[in-house]
C-alpha cells in the first residue's frame, strides 16, 4: 500500500479553504479540511454600538450579506425586546428568498455543473448536451443563469437599495414601506425569472413539478416526456446519477436547520418562539428521529483550529475568538469545530428539506441516504419552492399598501444584556450570539453555515462534515481528482477565499 | 486582446457578486465585446487551479504578458508582518501581489478593501491589513506612494463597498479599449467618483428645507441624524442606480461613505455627530457660518408639502 499525502485547489467556490488528503493507493484514509484565511470580524465588533452590526456583519459574506443583516437585526430585536410589524416580516422574507434564489441559481450552473464538462467525460453519450448547457459563458443554463440571478436581486435593491451589501432591516422594521411600485416591478422580475425556470430548468410548471411526491414519481416524470430530460434538471439527473454522485460524499448522517422564514404575523412574539415557513430541527441520523432545535446545544471547539486554546466546547455566550496562529502543530485551520449536543452535523438545503419534510427529498433519502446528488438537486427543489412562495409573499405584499413597515424603538439605546439570531442563509444555518456590556458590544460569535460543514475535528477527534464526506472515496486519478470537486461543490463551499488540497510533493488539480 | 488576472486575498466575495450584476456592460459582454481574455477569475475560471499557478509562473518569467490586474481584497500583513493569516503556495499573498504587481500594465484594486483597507482594518485592524498603496487616508500601502505600474499609472482604487458593479466594468472597459482614465486624489477614476451621493438623491428637497427624519423608516433626510453621509461621500449610487433600480438612500439607508478611505468610520455609524446643533462633518466644502444661516432661512421657507413630510421618495 503506498500512502502519500495530496493536495488539490478548487475554484469555483467562495473561499480560501485547502484540504490535505491521505491516500492509500487511491482510497481518501484521512482529511483535514482547512481554512487558510483570517479576517478577525468578530474582534472589530467588540467596543462598537450595537446598531454598527447591521453594517458590519453583511460584510462576512458578499453572497449571504441579507442573511448576515438578518441574523443581526433578530439577535438586536431579541436583546431590546422589540416587536415587528408584518409588512417589514413579509418583505425580509422576499429579500432573503431572493438572495438564496440568487445564490442557488450561481452554485448549481454557474460553479457545480461546470464540472460535467470536464475532459474526463468527453466520451460519455451525454458530452455535448451538457457542454451546450453548462460550458461558462456559453451555455444556455450557464448564461440564464448569470442572467437571472442577477435580475434576482434587483428585487433585494428596490427594498434596501442595492445588493450586495445594505443595511435596510433595522431593529423594529425594514426601512422602505411596500410600495406598489416596488412589489409590481418586483413581480415582473419574478415572473420573467419563473418563466425561464419553468421553460428550460424543469420544463413543467412549478407546481406541478413541486406537486412530485416521489422518488419513483420524479423517475415517472423524467422519462415522461423528452423536454424533461433535456431540461437543466433532466440533464443534471441523468448525468449526476451516470457518474455516480448518488453514491458519493455522504459525510456525516446528522442535519441542522434553523428553520427560515419568521411568520409574519408573529412579529409581536421574540424571534425565537415564532414559527416559521420551514421548520428548525436536529435530524439524528442514527436513530432518524427528528427533534426540536435548541440553540443552547450548540458549542464550538478549537482543538484543531488556530485559536487560544480552551477545553472541549464552549457556547457561542462563552466563545472567545482569539486568534493564534502555531503553523508548525497539530492545528490546521482558521475554522472552529461547532457541535450540536456533540454531534458533527451538516447544514444546507438538504438538510432543510429533510427537516421540513419535503416528501421528494425525503423519499430520495430514504432509499438512497443523502449524496452529493441530492444535496444538489434539494437546492434545485428548493429554488423552485421559493420562486413560489415569493410569488405568494408579492401577492400579500400587494394588499399592503400604507401598512407600517417599522415600529422605531423608543430608544436608541439598547440595555445591556444578550440576544441571538438564526437565520438560513443559501448554505445552511447561520447564527449570531451577541452580547452588550455598558451599551458597546463585549462579545459577538458568529457561527457560519460553512463552518458547520468545513469544521475541522473537534476536542473529541471526530472529524467535520466534509472531511468525513470525504474519507473512503476511491479517486480515478489521484492527479485529476474531478470526484473531489464533485462531493465538495455540491456542499456550496463558502470560505470566502478557494478550495485548495494540499500535496507534499505533486500538486494535483481538478479540470473542467 | 486585453489579458486579465482577478485574485482575491482578504475579502468577502462581495465585489465578485458584485460584477456579476454589472449590466452596462455586463461582465459577459467585457469578453465578448470588449476584448478582454480572463487569464483567472476565482469564482468563475473553469480552468484549474493548477494553472493558476502555470499562468502566475508564466507572468512573473515574463513569459505571459499581464495587462489588468485586479486584486480584491485587503492585504493582509499578519500575523506578526508574516502575512500568513492569508497565505498561498505556503507564502503570503502580499508577496504575490507584490510581484505581479511588478508585471502589471494596470493594478486596478476592486473595492474599498484593496484600495484602502476597508472594514477589515477597522480598530483593532486584528490582520494588520492595508490596502494596496494607501493606508486608510494616507499612504503607506503594500507598494509605495512613488509605485507605477509598466503603464505608468498608480494603484487604480475602485472604491467601494462592494464598487458598484458598473463602475467596474466601464473601468475596465475603458483600460481593455485605451480610453484614458483621469484620477482623482485618492486614485479613483474621476469619471465615477466626481459627484456626492447626495447629488441624485430622491429625498434632496427635504434636505434643501432642512427638513430632516429623526427616526428611520421615513421619507425626509437622514444627514442631519441618522449618520448619513450622502453629503460628504463621491460615488455614482444615485447617479447610476445599482442593480439598475435603486440606492441605499433612496431606499432610507443612511450612506455609510464606503467607497472613502476612513470606511467604516469608527463611531456610531447611524448617528450624526454634532457640535450644539450643527453637524461636525457637513456637506463638502460648505462653510459652518454659512451653513447655519441658510439652513435656518431654508427651513422657513420650506413649503407644507415637505415640512408635513407628506411626499413620496
Amino acid at each position: 500500500m503506498s500512502s502519500r499525502v495530496v493536495r488539490i485547489e478548487l475554484n469555483r467556490v467562495e473561499g480560501d479553504l485547502d484540504f490535505e488528503l491521505t491516500l492509500q493507493d487511491r482510497v481518501v484514509v484521512d482529511a483535514r479540511c482547512i481554512g487558510s484565511l483570517y479576517r478577525g470580524f468578530e474582534q472589530i465588533m467588540i467596543g462598537r454600538k450595537p446598531m454598527d452590526a447591521l453594517v458590519i456583519t453583511p460584510r462576512i459574506c458578499g453572497i449571504c450579506g441579507t442573511a448576515q443583516l438578518n441574523a443581526a437585526v433578530l439577535a438586536l430585536e431579541q436583546l431590546a425586546n422589540l416587536q415587528v410589524p408584518a409588512t417589514a416580516l413579509h418583505i425580509r422574507n422576499l429579500c432573503l428568498m431572493a438572495e438564496t434564489v440568487q445564490s442557488d441559481l450561481r452554485q448549481s450552473f454557474l460553479f457545480f455543473t461546470a464540472d460535467f464538462c470536464h475532459s474526463k467525460y468527453a466520451g460519455r453519450p451525454w458530452y455535448e448536451t451538457a457542454v451546450s448547457a453548462f460550458l461558462p459563458f456559453k451555455g444556455w443554463a450557464h448564461k440564464g443563469a448569470l442572467e437571472y440571478s442577477r435580475q434576482m436581486v434587483e428585487i433585494v435593491a428596490l427594498f434596501g437599495g442595492q445588493w450586495p451589501h445594505s443595511s435596510y432591516m433595522l431593529p423594529g422594521g425594514v426601512t422602505s414601506p411596500a410600495s406598489p411600485r416596488h412589489v409590481l416591478n418586483s413581480l415582473s422580475i419574478l415572473n420573467k425569472a419563473i418563466q425561464w425556470f419553468e421553460t428550460r430548468i424543469i420544463a413543467t410548471e412549478l407546481d406541478q413539478w413541486l406537486a412530485i411526491q416521489t422518488n419513483s414519481e420524479f423517475f415517472n416524470w423524467l422519462d415522461g416526456k423528452p423536454g424533461h430530460s433535456d431540461s437543466a434538471i433532466g440533464l443534471f439527473t441523468r448525468i449526476g446519477r451516470d457518474i455516480g454522485l448518488q453514491r458519493l460524499g455522504f459525510g456525516t448522517p446528522h442535519m441542522l436547520s434553523y428553520g427560515a422564514y419568521d411568520h409574519p404575523e408573529q412579529g409581536d412574539k421574540p424571534s425565537a418562539l415564532r414559527d416559521r415557513r420551514y421548520r428548525a430541527g436536529f435530524l439524528n441520523g442514527d436513530s432518524g428521529q427528528i427533534l426540536p432545535f435548541d440553540q443552547t446545544k450548540v458549542s464550538e471547539h478549537v482543538r484543531f483550529s488556530w485559536f487560544q486554546p480552551y477545553s472541549g466546547g464552549r457556547h457561542p455566550f462563552q466563545g472567545q475568538t482569539i486568534p493564534d496562529y502555531q503553523p508548525h502543530t497539530d492545528r490546521y485551520t482558521w475554522c472552529k469545530a461547532p457541535r450540536y449536543q456533540d454531534n458533527v452535523v451538516q447544514t444546507g438545503p438538504l438538510a432543510d428539506a429533510l427537516i421540513d419534510g419535503d416528501p421528494l427529498i425525503t423519499s430520495f433519502y430514504q432509499s438512497e441516504k443523502g449524496s452529493a446528488w441530492l444535496r444538489q438537486f434539494a437546492r434545485l427543489r428548493r429554488t423552485a419552492k421559493l420562486l413560489a412562495d415569493m410569488r405568494e409573499i408579492l401577492g400579500e405584499l400587494g394588499k399592503r399598501s400604507g401598512s407600517p413597515h417599522i415600529i422605531p424603538p423608543h430608544s436608541s439605546e439598547f440595555p445591556d444584556g444578550e440576544g441571538y439570531g438564526l437565520v438560513t442563509a443559501a448554505r445552511g444555518g447561520l447564527g449570531h450570539w451577541l452580547q452588550v456590556t455598558d451599551g458597546l458590544i463585549s462579545r459577538y460569535q458568529v457561527v457560519t453555515p460553512t463552518a458547520w460543514n468545513a469544521s475541522p475535528k473537534d476536542s473529541e477527534g471526530r472529524h467535520g462534515h466534509w472531511e468525513s464526506s470525504l474519507l473512503g472515496l476511491e479517486i480515478d486519478n489521484p492527479d485529476d481528482p474531478v470526484e473531489v470537486g464533485h462531493i465538495i461543490r455540491s456542499h456550496d463551499p463558502c470560505l470566502v477565499c478557494t478550495v485548495h488540497m494540499l500535496d507534499s510533493d505533486t500538486r494535483i488539480s481538478i479540470r473542467p | 486582446m486585453k489579458s486579465l488576472l482577478w485574485l482575491q486575498t482578504g475579502s468577502c466575495g462581495g465585489d465578485t457578486m458584485s460584477v456579476l450584476c454589472a449590466d452596462s456592460p455586463s461582465l459577459e459582454e467585457l469578453i465578448d465585446h470588449f476584448g478582454i481574455r480572463i487569464l483567472w477569475q476565482p469564482s468563475l475560471s473553469t480552468e484549474s487551479a493548477a494553472s493558476l499557478e502555470r499562468t502566475i509562473d508564466a507572468i512573473l518569467a515574463d513569459q505571459l504578458a499581464l495587462d489588468i490586474f485586479c486584486v480584491e481584497g485587503s492585504i493582509i500583513c499578519g500575523p506578526n508582518g508574516s502575512g500568513m493569516f492569508d497565505p498561498y503556495r505556503g507564502r503570503a499573498k502580499m508577496d504575490w501581489i507584490r510581484r505581479l504587481a511588478e508585471k502589471a500594465g494596470v493594478l486596478v484594486a476592486i473595492g474599498t478593501c484593496a484600495a484602502f483597507g476597508g472594514v477589515h482594518s477597522a480598530p483593532p485592524n486584528p490582520t494588520d491589513c492595508l490596502g494596496l498603496q494607501f493606508d486608510k487616508t494616507t499612504g503607506g500601502g503594500l507598494l509605495a506612494d512613488s509605485w507605477r505600474s509598466r503603464l505608468g499609472l498608480p494603484v487604480v482604487n475602485l472604491a467601494g463597498c462592494p464598487t458598484h458593479p458598473n463602475t467596474m466594468t466601464k473601468t475596465l472597459a475603458m483600460l481593455a479599449t485605451g480610453i484614458p482614465l483621469e484620477l482623482d486624489h485618492l486614485n479613483r477614476p474621476k469619471l465615477f467618483f466626481n459627484t456626492t451621493v447626495h447629488q441624485g438623491c430622491t429625498r434632496n428637497e427635504y434636505h434643501e428645507y432642512d427638513v430632516e427624519d429623526t427616526s428611520f423608516g421615513g421619507n425626509a433626510c437622514m444627514f442631519f441624524n441618522l449618520g448619513c453621509q450622502g453629503p460628504m461621500t463621491m460615488a455614482v449610487c444615485n447617479s447610476e442606480l445599482w442593480n439598475g433600480r435603486n440606492s441605499k438612500t433612496r431606499a432610507g439607508v443612511p450612506c455609510f461613505g464606503c467607497t472613502s478611505p476612513d470606511f467604516p468610520l469608527d463611531r456610531d455609524l447611524f448617528l450624526t455627530e454634532k457640535i450644539g446643533p450643527i453637524p461636525v462633518n457637513l456637506p463638502l466644502g460648505v462653510e459652518r457660518a454659512n451653513y447655519m444661516a441658510y439652513k435656518s432661512l431654508a427651513h422657513d421657507a420650506a413649503p407644507e408639502r415637505v415640512l408635513n413630510k407628506k411626499m413620496d421618495t
